[in-house]
């Protein structure tokens, strides 16, 4: 996808928001469609316009990966509140506790797979830079070794204080026992909008905080989702969530010379399909509406 | 020795003379109920470690660095995260049990965070464990191979139980503190330690002139040797 611009034009005539409202709803069924997809939920607020809109976004999915999110909320919460230190260490070590009979599991993953973490088993990380991996790799040991530091009655917490009602968090990752049991995560594109939306505006805690945590989510390394529908020069501070029946991708997007935009796609397909590019089509959607003009692809 | 020693060794402390913070962390003399609910006194002396320097250039052994066995991560207190450390003076004894364990496996013995000495404390101290004591020690990595299967576990396990009857293992199972399923734990028990330039007459009065003491002078020199060995990271 080539851009003709990069620089979105001021916010458009409020006469055109209604038309191309209803294009982009068709063309968001369109997606849906030819993707065969089971569910889709979308949320997007633009700063710059503060244009909103939504689509099934009260509607809950498998969080996977994207409770992650939650994760590095519940840290800044205990880090503002000088409970945690970002630069304190923390034991790498490959042994969780299910919340399910508080039976032992362990991760299945090796050095090759979760080199940043893994590879420094027996020995320690910092908060931050667990944190770090946790959302710029979806680290599942970096994730579940924050859980444990802080615990999940926190998480829920954080995401209570700051009214955040569409992010459920039960546990931790590969809790294969709550899993079986039907215990999971899961978000509304609302509720992940939301709490994404206040790391934007800088007023989860603290602007310095939000900051710090604005810095993690723009280095994040998985690109096919949201970033996937958009110009190169697009900055866009996300995290993905894959499973093998959802992929999902929560993010907000910094264009030159405008505010930022918060999207967040939440898709579900049946198993035997296969992730395709729906989440990136949608976003790329999203931005070709915004910018009402329309790209080569 | 006296005070203005240029080069002193690590000096022993009664915890009944440190301050009223570090003595409410480390609980000298208090007695603490293990997992069966039998009752044990926990260590009163113990070497002060000025720095993080000193703790890994400080050998107990010839392949043991202080600085591995008081290696812990943000569940041990924060005081006692920072410098001077604490560590009880049985340390010793357990070092020269590992170093006999390293030659029975024959290979580098690498003891993880939180595996060495921890305080009463400590998140992971709930009951009274040898951790506290500092004579208990968790493996998680021998030469290559780390512990996390029930085969090498319960194989190190047998080579640590061989090497003295001392040395007590976990058996491999899920259950923290009854056995182990990603670490080999060995221990030697309640150890205390009262360093021979003790006297063990005064009570809890704090002393007017603390002694400053150092391993056998004899050993100091090869102490300060820089670890090499099992120092890789
Ligand atoms: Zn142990």
């Amino acid at each position: 996808m080539v851009a003709k611009a990069q620089r979105l034009p001021v916010p458009p005539p409020q006469d055109s928001v209604a038309a191309s409202e209803v294009s982009l709803y068709r063309n968001l069924l369109k997606i849906k469609d030819e993707h065969a997809l089971r569910d889709l939920g979308i949320s997007f607020y633009d700063a710059e316009t503060t244009v909103q809109w939504s689509y099934n976004a009260d509607a809950w999915f498998h969080a996977a990966s994207t409770m992650k999110l939650a994760v590095l909320l519940g840290v800044f919460r205990e880090v503002d509140r000088g409970e945690l230190a970002l630069d304190a260490p923390v034991h790498v070590r490959n042994r969780f506790t299910s919340i399910v009979n508080q039976e032992a599991f362990m991760l299945d993953l090796g050095r090759d797979a979760d080199p940043d973490v893994y590879g420094h088993l027996g020995k320690t990380l910092s908060v931050k830079e667990l944190a770090y991996w946790m959302i710029t790799k979806s680290s599942n040991l970096a994730t579940n070794l924050l859980v444990d530091v802080i615990g999940i009655p926190t998480i829920q917490l954080a995401l209570d204080e700051l009214e955040i009602h569409g992010i459920k968090v039960l546990r931790g990752v590969e809790d294969q026992r709550a899993f079986a049991a039907g215990l999971n995560n899961e978000v509304t594109a609302h509720g992940l909008l939301k709490m994404l939306r206040l790391i934007a505006e800088g007023t989860a805690y603290s602007q310095e905080a939000c900051d710090e945590m604005l810095d993690i989510l723009l280095d994040q390394q998985y690109r096919s989702g949201i970033p996937a529908g958009l110009p190169k020069a697009a900055r866009v501070a996300h995290k993905t969530g894959n499973i093998s029946t959802v992929h999902h991708d929560a993010g907000i997007v910094y264009l030159e010379g405008r505010k930022p935009y918060v999207l967040v796609i939440l898709t579900q397909f049946p198993a035997e399909q296969g992730r395709g590019t729906a989440v990136a089509e949608v976003s790329r959607d999203i931005f070709n509406t915004l910018a009402g003009v329309v790209y080569e692809s | 020795m006296n005070h203005d020693e240029a080069e002193p060794g690590l000096k022993v402390v009664d915890a009944f003379d440190l301050d009223d913070e570090l003595r409410s962390l480390l609980k000298p003399g208090e007695l603490l109920r293990d997992e069966l609910g039998r009752r044990h006194r926990l260590p009163r002396y113990f070497y002060e470690i000025p720095s993080h320097e000193i703790a890994l250039n400080m050998r107990l052994t010839s392949h043991f660095a202080m600085n591995e066995l008081v290696l812990n991560d943000l569940r041990e207190a924060p005081r006692l995260q920072q410098w001077p450390r604490y560590i009880p003076c049985a340390v010793r004894i357990l070092a020269n049990y590992l170093e006999q364990f390293r030659a029975a496996a024959g290979a580098s013995v690498h003891i993880a965070v939180n595996g060495g000495y921890r305080s009463p404390s400590h998140k992971h101290s709930q009951y009274a464990s040898a951790h506290m004591w500092g004579t208990a020690a968790d493996v998680y990595r021998i030469g290559s191979t780390i512990l996390k299967t029930r085969d090498a576990i319960e194989k190190y396990n047998e080579i640590a139980e061989d090497v003295s009857d001392e040395i007590r293992v976990l058996p491999y199972g899920h259950d923290v503190g009854k056995n182990a399923d990603d670490h080999v734990h060995l221990d030697l028990g309640y150890v205390t330690l009262v360093p021979r330039e003790i006297s063990e007459d005064r009570m809890e009065q704090p002393q007017e002139h603390r002694p400053r003491f150092a391993f056998e002078e004899r050993r100091r020199k090869e102490r300060r040797a820089v670890v090499a060995a099992d120092s890789e990271t």
